[in-house]
């Protein structure tokens, strides 16, 4: 598909963020995890090293750890944007799933597609939009189709 | 709920054909297609289209809900040191101890034993909203200090609607934490929620930190936004001659200074206001009269400082205190 007809949007922060303070917008992270099938045996790990430092150097953010009879594992973000993302990782290590955890984290919620640009701004010129007259001195007189 | 159906069915096809061993065994797994499946899944597909999409379900009634975790994750997040007790004090509605009264009593118990021990955020709320307004009020008359009063009132108003307060509770995860009747959670219920909460944080951290949480949240919904979209003026030129007026300078003389394509459809007009010989400011429009109202409109916006290239507004002073200045003189 055409880059025209994917999805798009433009650079945006939710409500103005880190304008006046910078608020983590990961509200809540669960993991979903199965107590003893293998393809879970990454998350079980990170359950044991990884979650509660990292519970601690985020205490914004709920981290809930619920086991599970599925055999895929998973990760549930939810964002203070009301987005809930999910990610799967299954049989994916605990330096793996640290990683994923921290991106999660950085995120802002709003939806991961196509950047149209990598700057945005509301008021795009500072002079003014260009029109026939810009930079026409007063004295030329009014614009009138040529005799 | 799903897996006790296939066991079930699953009971039934082997009833038919195995009785004997039905009767003994109450639990009997199979492996083979499910056949009844898709008529099953179809029959669901049905029902969910006459019955339409469930309605939705607050976050608390879903899985994985720690009210006292999210509450002190919430104060966390925002960086203030909130009393809880206050803080789950603010997010109790009226309504919702009314709603949760009726229920314990539909449910038949004795009114005594089940007396509800929550108080509702009714002072929080107006505590709050007072202090929002004054706030708002002193901030916008500190960053534009040329604005008119009515002007000034007009942004307040624009900040303490209901669309822009909902748009900050929203984004602000104070949906979830809200104990209201009803959900989804109505628009007057949320505003006041979030009053209450700035209700909240002026008494356990005092006014400093609450003006800093209205500035960081509220005021920063200012950003690009034009004057005349929160201002209703119906009559620019009026206002302009009254303000001229005020200070002494002759009243403005528009002039049609440009023009073009008069005859066709998209005709361009561009009027210039003139007070004492001195080009005050000139705008377009595709009538005469369009362009002298516009022309008017950039006079005022000019006037009051509330133009597009303005300075920003600082918003950054509670950072510069906090860390110590730390410069070092080069030479």
């Amino acid at each position: 598909m055409t880059s025209r007809g994917t999805p798009s949007r433009f650079l945006q922060s939710v409500l103005q963020n880190g304008v006046g303070r910078y608020v983590c917008q990961l509200k809540r992270i669960s993991i979903i995890f199965s107590k003893n099938a293998q393809s879970s045996l990454g998350v079980r790990e990170f359950i044991e090293e990884g979650v509660v430092d990292y519970a601690k150097t985020n205490p914004g953010t709920v981290v809930y750890v619920s086991p599970n009879t599925s055999r895929i594992p998973k990760i549930v973000a939810e964002y203070l944007n009301g987005n809930v993302r999910e990610e799967e990782v299954t049989s994916k290590s605990s330096k793996q799933i640290l990683e994923l955890i921290n991106k999660l984290t950085n995120q802002s919620g709003l939806d991961v597609i196509r950047l149209r640009k990598p700057f945005h701004t509301d008021s795009p010129s500072i002079q003014g939009q260009w029109h026939p007259f810009t930079n026409r001195a007063p004295s030329i007189g009014p614009i009138r189709p040529l005799p | 709920m799903a897996s006790g159906y296939i066991v079930n069915r699953g009971a039934l096809t082997l009833g038919i054909h195995y009785r004997n061993v039905c009767r003994t065994n109450t639990f009997t797994q199979i492996r083979e297609k499910k056949r009844w499946m898709k008529s099953y899944t179809y029959t669901m597909e049905r029902k969910r289209k006459i019955e339409g999409t469930p309605p939705p379900k607050p976050r608390s009634q879903k899985p994985n809900w720690d009210y006292h975790a999210e509450v002190q994750a919430f104060t966390c997040r925002l960086h203030e040191n909130f009393s809880l007790e206050l803080l789950k004090t603010a997010f109790v509605n009226p309504c919702y101890i009314e709603s949760e009264q009726k229920r314990r009593q539909d449910l038949g118990m004795d009114s005594e034993t089940i007396a509800l021990v929550l108080k509702g955020n009714i002072e929080l709320r107006s505590q709050g909203s007072d202090f929002t307004s004054s706030f708002l009020n002193d901030w916008c008359r500190a960053s534009f200090p040329r604005l008119h009063s009515d002007g000034v009132a007009a942004v307040v108003a624009h900040l303490t609607c209901s669309t822009v307060v909902c748009h900050v509770a929203r984004n602000l995860g104070i949906e979830d934490l809200t104990m209201s009747a009803e959900f989804p959670i109505p628009d007057d219920v949320l505003q006041s929620t979030l009053m209450a909460v700035i209700g909240a944080l002026l008494e356990s951290s005092g006014a400093e930190r609450a003006g800093f949480f209205l500035r960081d949240f509220l005021a920063t919904q200012l950003i690009g936004k034009d004057l005349f979209d929160m201002w209703i003026v119906v009559n620019p030129m009026g206002l302009l001659m009254e303000e001229l007026a005020q200070k002494n300078m002759s009243a403005p003389e528009p002039r049609l200074i440009r023009s073009a394509g008069a005859s066709t459809v998209l005709p361009l007009y561009f009027v210039g206001l003139y007070s004492d010989k001195k080009l005050l400011a000139q705008g377009p429009g595709d009538t005469v009269i369009a362009a002298e109202e516009e022309a008017a409109r950039v006079a005022l916006r000019d006037l009051y400082g509330f133009t597009e290239n303005r300075r920003p507004s600082d918003f950054s002073t509670m950072r510069r205190q906090q860390e110590p200045v730390q410069y070092v003189a080069s030479n």
